[in-house]
């Protein structure tokens, strides 16, 4: 069975507001699948760009709000691809990043993207349910 | 017992275009309740030969090749949970987004977009994640 998990705030609807064909999340198989996570305003969808790890912040704000609603967490990451826009942010994605995952970090694969509209960084993840 | 992985053979084997790969890849591959589908880059179905053209008529291509893999698979593209989409430039997002929601019928899986250099001149690669 595949299940849309649906938006949980009104920012977060992509579809709705940049015409994304695509669901923030799908439940399938006892896993989460969620479609890349951007720096959006969870209440008003607008584009919060900053540096990179200001980006991450809000990325991980949303990806908390929308897998929670779901009744999975952070915690329960499985897999995390990282997009960034230069590899010369590595270093400060992972000291963003680890703030995040401190039980037990998921899988994860870095590589460097050219990213819509121009955001620093996006994370496509994978989690249990 | 554990779940099963299993090659899955597309039917016609051109249609995939992983033969010109001498075999390393497959196409399809099952695992437990999962399909997971190789990246697919824009071929003619009959020929296997690369097709090159806009991001928009190279996305129709790969879209209309990958339903019919998805359901020679036993699957179909409403069983379609992830997709992701490669493209030469993120400028072309939206002429992807427009031929792309013609495919997928409501509710649309969830997806990532992003722009990344692409073999063998290729303007778009999608690749996916299905139930079976």
């Amino acid at each position: 069975m595949r299940e849309v998990i649906a938006a949980p705030l009104p920012g977060l609807d992509l579809r709705q507001h940049y015409g994304h064909h695509q669901s923030p999340a799908i439940r399938a198989g006892g896993l989460i699948f969620c479609s890349g996570m951007l720096p959006i305003d969870p209440e008003t969808g607008e584009r919060r760009h900053g540096t990179l790890t200001s980006e991450a912040h809000v990325i991980f704000g949303n990806l908390k709000l929308l897998l929670e609603s779901a009744g999975s967490s952070l915690d329960r990451l499985v897999q995390v691809h990282a997009l960034i826009y230069d590899s010369i942010e590595y270093d400060v994605l992972n000291r963003v990043y680890r703030q995040y995952v401190a039980n037990g970090p998921p899988a994860r694969t870095v590589w460097t993207a050219q990213i819509e509209a121009g955001f620093k960084v996006e994370l496509d993840v994978i989690a249990v349910a | 017992m554990s779940p099963r992985r299993e090659v899955i053979v597309a039917s016609p084997l051109a249609r995939d275009g992983a033969s010109r790969f001498g075999r390393a890849v497959s196409t399809l591959v099952r695992g437990g309740d999962f399909l997971f589908v190789s990246g697919l880059t824009a071929v003619d179905p009959d020929s296997g030969e690369r097709v090159r053209g806009t991001t928009a008529s190279e996305t129709r291509h790969i879209l209309v090749n990958l339903k019919q893999l998805l359901e020679a698979a036993g699957s179909s593209l409403d069983k379609v949970v992830k997709v992701n989409v490669l493209l030469h430039s993120m400028l072309e997002a939206p002429n992807m987004n427009e031929v792309y929601a013609r495919f997928f019928p409501e509710p649309p899986p969830a997806r990532t977009v992003c722009g990344a250099r692409l073999p063998d001149d290729a303007k778009v690669i999608i690749e996916c994640t299905a139930l079976v």
